[in-house]
């Protein structure tokens, strides 16, 4: 490989989990840098960088200063990845996108809300194009290394459109469904390797939801195992609000 | 309820390992599609039939199928058209001559040269169609007194997506070769027919006690086309389509190409329009 | 051949006999209330008595991931991973999932037999156990007993206070010498009774997805499907798979992998340019079910489906085969009664 490409780290609204998950890549990060030379990164180094081949952004929008903000970067990057749930569906922070947004800045902020401008949290791709997700809250290593190898070589990451019961399947777990415990990974993306239920807890849905989902079958089987209709919803908003509104696909 | 019988393994080859053959030659064809030159190992010939088709590997990318676009009757290589719509394909099409990729196959039926013999040969191509049908196309060139009449109905989105130019310029100079091209948007300096494939067929004069339909293009094309011909009154079982299915294996066994009780990459992708009306899924 | 008696306190021992000349694997339980197959250590482990396991033993001879070559992006070369016969004894197999192992031995010896299943599928030795049917199992409605011995070297027949055990083979035989049992005096049990039926005469079954394609079934019950593709997944006789290049960190090694899929998802019948010829979630469900019941049948006259109760019991929608089967056969009488 000729030059190294020069790659960005960079967050927005969310709990930068998905970028101490970066830092925690102890056993890969040598190879890594093999590959890549890392030019920005607040959370690990000083400086700026003009231009970047690569930029990992995290988290979501949801101030008028992300989206200007998220638009350079776009400028000087040639290829963008949106990284965890936050930056690809606006992750748990857009469940406030359901309820009116003066009122969700007035319970978080009460009488200083003014100084505080706030919008309806997004995804990454509701502002500028996006190259390529790597999903889940926090972001797995597995898909992270998965999308980097491919990127060094000069391929499109493949992306899962299936339910994560496929991944759960294959690896012979117990269906937590059977334990009595709800589960969403009848809908949900695959690509964590069933990551949750594999340690006997329910699928949130953090991935977000499959091509063409079969929303009225998953909330049949919610009500069918006791939930409300609204309950169910709800379930199903934690992590999709944005998907379910049509903000993205 | 029978007991099935396990075969020995000593019996059963490697399906999955390919061979890795090396590319002499790279054309364009248009912005989007690559002509690749092969040469399999120690010069080996392929030994297709025209209508089969191979995987190609890249590894890293994966494996994907393609139709052969040369002619059996020529030897020492043979030739794949590629467009560029995905992941591998993207790589391939920055293969260089002198590089290598890995090669199974040939895989499918093909067209059952030895039942199209003595007959009129009808050709309908649309748009990428065209690739694999040049293998037939060039086979009834090269053995031309083995058939009747030639004849070659090509349709493209537009003139500027037309495929193999130069050689279809020799098409039209042979006097034994009908070649009639339409396509669906012309530019201004198009002056041949406009409209879809089927505005081609109502005009042909054809022999039916003699004539054979091949047809390959989009799935969209087959049922109209199929109608078109049916018109004309040629039967359905001398109306042959190849189809096209993402397939992983090639030999019969992952289940992706499975349109009913057929599987496309080992029954298929050839089939003729009696065949077809019994696989509802086909079309 | 005479049967022998095997005690209950005496299986763990059984078990320990078997370990002398190979690895044994059985079933074990597994969560909450679930059982897998896995290689014996603690003979005291072995589950006998037991449903059925998440997987069947299908998972020895075609594994959910299987790397079916090794390549080197630098050298653009591959070598293939070893292929080793599983020579184990496969102990407590129930008599669907051995039916579900030779049809799989059907499909990877036809056409064009497949080295990679074969190879593994050598050496193995069956130990069978009878099974008490559940709310789910209705494998006698596709004419496998829970007696049914078809296939094994050895069969294990519950029995008051144990088993009685008959060996079928020569392997069996060899496979029960140095492990002294009495001779068992009473009759070999029947198949025990099945709560779950498909409700048709045999040899009729055929005949009844002849008239099927066009059931209005079909949508019923996708109304109610997620598309998650676990009926598939967790089917002894479901053999389709996916195959994709996995590059290591390093980006100079990887593997080209096959696993387990499902012609339930959307992606499995997606064509160059993003169409998918079985668009419908009603359409895949059919595929699915004539796969079991038509498409290879007509060429081997039986039923792909065994009757595990697999399917049905792990669909979180509660899709029953066997529901979808007798609606399809109520249809099919309803049709001929008109005539």
């Amino acid at each position: 490989m000729a030059l190294k490409p020069r790659i960005g780290i960079f967050d927005f609204t969310g709990c930068e989990g998905c970028e101490l998950n970066h830092l925690n890549f102890e056993d890969q990060l040598l190879d890594i840098l093999e590959h890549v030379e890392i030019v920005e990164w607040r959370e690990a180094m000083d400086g700026r960088a003009d231009e970047l081949d690569i930029a990992f952004v995290e988290g979501s929008l949801s101030t008028p200063d992300c989206i200007e903000r998220i638009h350079e970067i776009r400028r000087k990057s040639k290829v963008l990845v949106a990284v965890g749930a936050c930056a690809v569906l606006g992750g748990i922070n857009a469940m406030k996108n359901i309820r009116p947004i003066e009122e969700v800045r007035e319970e978080v902020y009460g009488k200083d809300k003014y100084l505080f401008p706030t919008l309806p949290a997004l995804p990454l791709s509701a502002v500028v194009e996006v190259d390529h997700s790597i999903r889940g809250c926090p972001m797995t290593q597995l898909e992270f290394l998965k999308v980097f190898t491919s990127l060094v070589m000069g391929k499109q990451p493949v992306q899962e459109d299936y339910a994560v019961c496929v991944e759960c399947k294959l690896k012979e777990n117990e269906c937590v469904v059977e334990k009595g415990m709800i589960c969403l990974g009848p809908v949900t993306r695959a690509g964590c390797d069933a990551h949750c239920p594999t340690f006997g807890q329910m699928c949130i849905g953090c991935r977000g939801l499959v091509t063409d989902p079969r929303l009225e079958a998953m909330e049949e089987i919610l009500v069918a195992q006791g939930l409300s209709m609204d309950e169910a919803r709800k379930k199903l908003q934690m992590f999709n609000a944005n998907q379910l509104e049509g903000v993205t696909s | 309820m029978t007991e099935h019988k396990l075969m020995d393994p000593a019996g059963a080859r490697d399906l999955y390992l390919p061979e890795m053959a090396e590319i002499v030659a790279v054309k364009d064809l248009t912005d989007q599609e690559k002509l690749y030159e092969i040469v399999l190992p120690e010069g080996r010939e392929l030994g297709h039939k025209p209508g089969q088709f191979v995987a190609v590997s890249m590894f890293g990318a994966g494996e994907a199928p393609f139709s052969v676009s040369s002619s059996p009757t020529r030897l020492g290589s043979f030739e794949l058209g590629v467009r560029k719509v995905g992941m591998l394909t993207e790589m391939m099409h920055r293969l260089v001559p002198g590089e290598k990729v890995g090669i199974r196959g040939p895989f499918g039926n093909g067209f059952d040269m030895e039942a199209l013999r003595g007959k009129d040969l009808l050709i309908i191509a649309g748009g990428i169609g065209l690739v694999p049908m040049r293998s037939l196309i060039n086979y009834a060139i090269d053995r031309r007194d083995d058939f009747g009449r030639l004849i070659i109905c090509y349709g493209s989105h537009s003139d500027a997506e037309l495929l193999f130019n130069d050689e279809r310029k020799l098409w039209d100079q042979d006097p034994r070769i009908e070649h009639h091209v339409t396509v669906d948007v012309g530019s201004d300096e198009w002056t041949g027919n406009t409209g879809v494939i089927t505005t081609l067929i109502p005009r042909l004069e054809l022999d039916l006690s003699r004539t054979v339909a091949c047809v390959c293009g989009p799935p969209v094309m087959y049922r109209y086309v199929q109608l078109a011909l049916r018109s004309k009154g040629l039967p359905e079982k001398e109306i042959f389509m190849s189809l096209e299915r993402r397939m992983k294996c090639g030999v019969g066994k992952c289940g992706h190409c499975q349109i009913n009780n057929t599987f496309v990459c080992t029954e298929g992708p050839v089939y003729n329009g009696l065949e077809l009306k019994s696989l509802q899924e086909a079309l | 051949m005479t049967a022998m008696m095997l005690d209950n306190d005496r299986v763990v021992d059984f078990v320990t006999h078997l370990q002398e000349n190979k690895p044994v694997y059985a079933p074990h339980a597994k969560g909450r209330s679930s059982f897998v197959f896995d290689q014996v250590e603690k003979p005291d482990d072995v589950v006998l008595d037991y449903p059925r396991t998440l997987h069947s033993i299908k998972k020895f001879f075609l594994p959910p991931q299987d790397d079916l070559l090794d390549f080197n992006l630098v050298e653009n070369s591959f070598t293939e991973p070893e292929l080793k016969p599983f020579d184990a004894v496969f102990l407590g197999v129930h008599s669907y999932d051995l039916h579900a192992v030779m049809r799989l031995d059907y499909v990877y010896s036809q056409g064009n037999p497949e080295r990679n299943y074969l190879a593994r599928r050598q050496g193995a030795v069956f130990v069978g156990v009878s099974f008490t049917p559940d709310k789910h199992h209705f494998s006698g409605s596709v004419g496998i007993g829970t007696n049914d011995t078809t296939g094994f070297d050895v069969f294990l027949h519950i029995v008051d206070d144990g088993y009685a055990v008959e060996a079928l083979t020569e392997a069996g035989t060899d496979l029960l010498q140095g492990f002294d049992m009495p001779v068992y005096e009473g009759a070999l049990p029947a198949s025990a009774h099945f709560e779950q039926h498909i409700y048709v005469p045999q040899g009729k079954l055929l005949d009844v997805f002849d008239h099927g394609y066009h059931s209005v079934v079909w949508s019923d019950e996708a109304a109610h499907c997620t598309g998650c593709g676990t009926c598939n997944l967790i089917c002894p006789t479901c053999s389709c798979f996916n195959v994709e290049d996995h590059v290591d960190v390093t980006v100079t090694h990887g593997t080209r992998t096959r696993s387990w899929d499902s012609c339930m998802l959307r992606g499995f019948g997606e064509v160059a340019g993003g169409e998918v010829f079985r668009e419908n979630l009603a359409d895949r469900q059919r595929h699915r079910v004539y796969r079991k019941f038509k498409y290879i049948s007509d060429e081997t006259g039986e039923p792909w489906c065994v009757g595990c109760g697999r399917c049905t019991m792990n669909c979180t929608a509660g899709i029953s085969i066997v529901n979808i089967v007798n609606r399809l056969v109520n249809e099919y009488d309803k049709s001929r009664a008109a005539v």
